[in-house]
């Protein structure tokens, strides 16, 4: 790995943890705690994504130690910007969002399973609010669990992926020029 | 005081031992051993920076849990995620980034990976403050968290873009920094202090690992046979 | 003998089609303090970081032309926080960072850290986190940093932008040492005035070549100050109507005057 995807990964990691705190500022409910992750994927590649993922993870657990078992909700996220980047899905609006509505999807569906195992489904206050309502409405747990995981999911991966893309967009082409993949990701090469 | 001369290798053992162990074994006596002792060493940091946190962060998963479950289940699930908070507060109280770099470095550990954490941590309360000091500026221009949907995206595609384009850019000066200061894939590092690693918590870190998987085999494969 | 040597070297930066560099032949021999001048955008930083291996290696880019250089190089740069390392939680650790990656004996990291420190005056900050300084100490932590890692070729972007008035004194009169120890030092400065006393040979770059090389008296040259590269004295000299050659310190212009 080259030192410059070396030095991409902790800025990229910093970057989702300091979103993520910043998001209140905003009055959003969202986690935007994948942004770097994500971003990581489409300038360089999955390595690099996926180990801005691990380390966003590590570095999250050391704040809230119920962050370490989704580790694998941030591989497997960077193995979906993998795909969408092939595919130059970050090349505008109207591909990145319905991409970001189905890692939305996938995310929420690779996160119910630990939420509901570790957590029985009460990760955040959110969600375990979520769950009740799903409950009430007569879902199984599993369901209900997944509803509750969804609901935030859906949001947050829709504007992650579009903030990125309009990271990508903003790029100098000089800059976005060295990074391996960042021209396709955006449908320019 | 505990754990503050123990090998950061043995601190991580035992951060991840507890929780463990508090799954794996039945329930609710094994979660509660588990939490006690995790709640006794968050306490053993004092009651500000150990307890208190583990307690605050650990409550509202009670909370949510009796939401959803029954007395049982809660108490259950209660007791592990108390484990595991605990164990985690008293860890990042007593484990000395410097300590585990070094502890990584000489323990033949690639600097690459020991660079990814620390530049991590290092990087994350600089981007926090730009954070926050783009969103005072975004303030002052009149941009306002309030309104709808549409204006808050808006609010938060302002705060996101210079930040992470600034971050961006230095990523380049941040390389030509690493390369020219020797950091390059391959190298072999010199550890400059090496905590100290006594044969006792070399084998009490084995000892951990085992007690792990039997009472794993214990819950899980010994049933089978029986 | 010769520390570097470009001989008719051009660069182009990634994805640009006019280059940054053009056609530079230039000579660095040990002992020497060779400075760079020129307008933003010059093209003295991209020179440096030529020289020093890292364009095009770490930045990509083209070359052409051959750079030869027979020391290892370090390369200070403007930005003093994004050249900490990320990884040291002391002062001491992080001049200790680049000698560690060498993978040099800890006896001799040791000494050379120790001596960075003294050098650069920072023995009272050795055990504080490199988080907690001002922007002028740090620059004085990874020029130590640069220092302790003994490069035959010492090169300085700026400096001396994030120091105050004493800091730079000590910096000029340190870089004067460097070259007394029988160092390469190529140094990109606005620092105009400090130049008659810390350089032997100036370089004038525009627009990615060379205009000119000479003695520091270049500095007081009239296409220099036309330039806006004079020395103060010098400029100050010709606004205010005086005849050429134009001081090019004070005491040259005390000298005039007698």
């Amino acid at each position: 790995m080259s030192i410059r995807l070396l030095a991409l990964i902790p800025v990229a990691a910093a970057i989702s943890l300091a979103l993520s705190a910043a998001v209140d500022a905003v009055a959003l409910p969202l986690f935007l705690d994948t942004t770097g992750t994500i971003l990581a994927t489409a300038l360089a590649g999955p390595g690099v994504g996926i180990a801005t993922g691990v380390v966003t993870s590590a570095v999250n657990t050391l704040r809230n130690p119920t962050f370490w078992p989704f580790v694998v909700v941030q591989i497997i996220v960077a193995l979906y910007a993998w795909a969408a980047a092939r595919a130059g899905l970050f090349r505008s609006f109207r591909t990145a969002v319905p991409a970001g509505l189905g890692l939305g999807v996938i995310a929420s569906v690779t996160s119910t399973p630990i939420s509901y195992l570790v957590f029985g489904c009460t990760t955040t206050g959110g969600i375990a609010l979520t769950t009740a309502l799903g409950k009430a409405l007569g879902l199984p747990p599993l369901g209900a669990c997944f509803f509750g995981s969804f609901v935030s999911d859906f949001g947050d991966k829709a504007v992650t992926f579009a903030l990125v893309t309009s990271v990508l967009h903003a790029l100098p082409r000089r800059t976005a020029a060295r990074f391996p993949w960042a021209l396709r990701a955006i449908g320019a090469a | 005081m505990t754990g503050g001369r123990l090998h950061p290798f043995t601190l991580l053992a035992i951060a991840g031992a507890l929780p463990a162990l508090a799954w794996i074994l039945p329930a609710p006596s094994g979660g509660l051993a588990m939490a006690t002792i995790a709640l006794g060493l968050a306490a053993s940091r004092g009651l500000r920076p150990g307890l208190w946190p583990a307690v605050l962060t650990a409550a509202p998963f009670w909370l949510f849990l009796l939401l959803l479950h029954d007395v049982p289940t809660t108490i259950a699930s209660g007791l592990r995620i108390t484990t595991m908070v605990a164990s985690f507060v008293w860890l990042v109280a007593t484990l000395e980034p410097a300590r585990l770099v070094e502890a990584m470095i000489a323990a033949g550990w690639s600097a690459s990976i020991a660079y990814l954490l620390a530049a991590t941590l290092s990087a994350v309360p600089v981007l926090k403050a730009r954070a926050r000091r783009i969103v005072e500026a975004q303030r002052c221009r009149g941009l306002s968290p309030r309104g709808g949907i549409a204006a808050r995206l808006r609010a938060l595609r302002a705060l996101a873009l210079p930040l992470v384009l600034s971050a961006l850019h230095e990523v380049d000066e941040r390389a030509l920094a690493l390369e020219t200061r020797g950091l390059v894939p391959g190298i072999r590092r010199t550890p400059l202090a090496p905590p100290p690693d006594s044969a006792v918590e070399q084998a009490a870190r084995w000892a951990l690992l085992l007690a792990c998987l039997a009472a794993l085999a214990r819950r899980f494969i010994v049933p089978r046979f029986l | 003998m010769r520390s570097l040597t470009l001989d008719h070297a051009s660069f182009w930066y990634p994805a640009t089609a006019s280059p940054a560099l053009r056609d530079v032949s230039l000579e660095v021999v040990q002992g020497e303090v060779v400075a760079l001048v020129g307008a933003l955008g010059a093209g003295a930083s991209t020179l440096l970081l030529v020289a020093a291996d890292l364009a095009p290696r770490v930045i990509g880019g083209r070359l052409a032309g051959t750079v030869a250089r027979r020391d290892r190089s370090g390369i200070v740069l403007p930005t003093p926080w994004t050249q900490a390392s990320g990884m040291a939680f002391t002062v001491w650790d992080e001049v200790a960072f680049g000698p560690a990656n060498l993978g040099w004996p800890a006896h001799e990291i040791a000494r050379h850290v120790d001596r960075a420190l003294e050098r650069l005056e920072l023995v009272p900050l050795a055990s504080r986190d490199p988080v907690t300084l001002s922007g002028g100490e740090l620059q004085r932590v990874i020029i130590a940093a640069i220092l302790a890692m003994d490069p035959g070729l010492v090169l300085f972007d700026e400096p001396a932008a994030e120091l105050d008035a004493e800091g730079a004194r000590t910096l000029w009169r340190l870089i004067r040492l460097l070259a007394k120890e029988g160092k390469a030092v190529l140094l990109a400065t606005s620092a105009l005035d400090a130049i008659p006393d810390v350089a032997d040979r100036v370089v004038w770059l525009e627009d990615g070549a060379v205009r000119a090389v000479g003695t520091p008296d270049l500095l007081a040259g009239l296409a220099v100050c036309d330039a806006g590269l004079g020395t103060s004295v010098a400029t100050v000299w010709r606004a205010s109507g005086l005849p050429e050659p134009y001081p090019l310190t004070v005491a040259h212009a005390v000298h005039r005057w007698r």
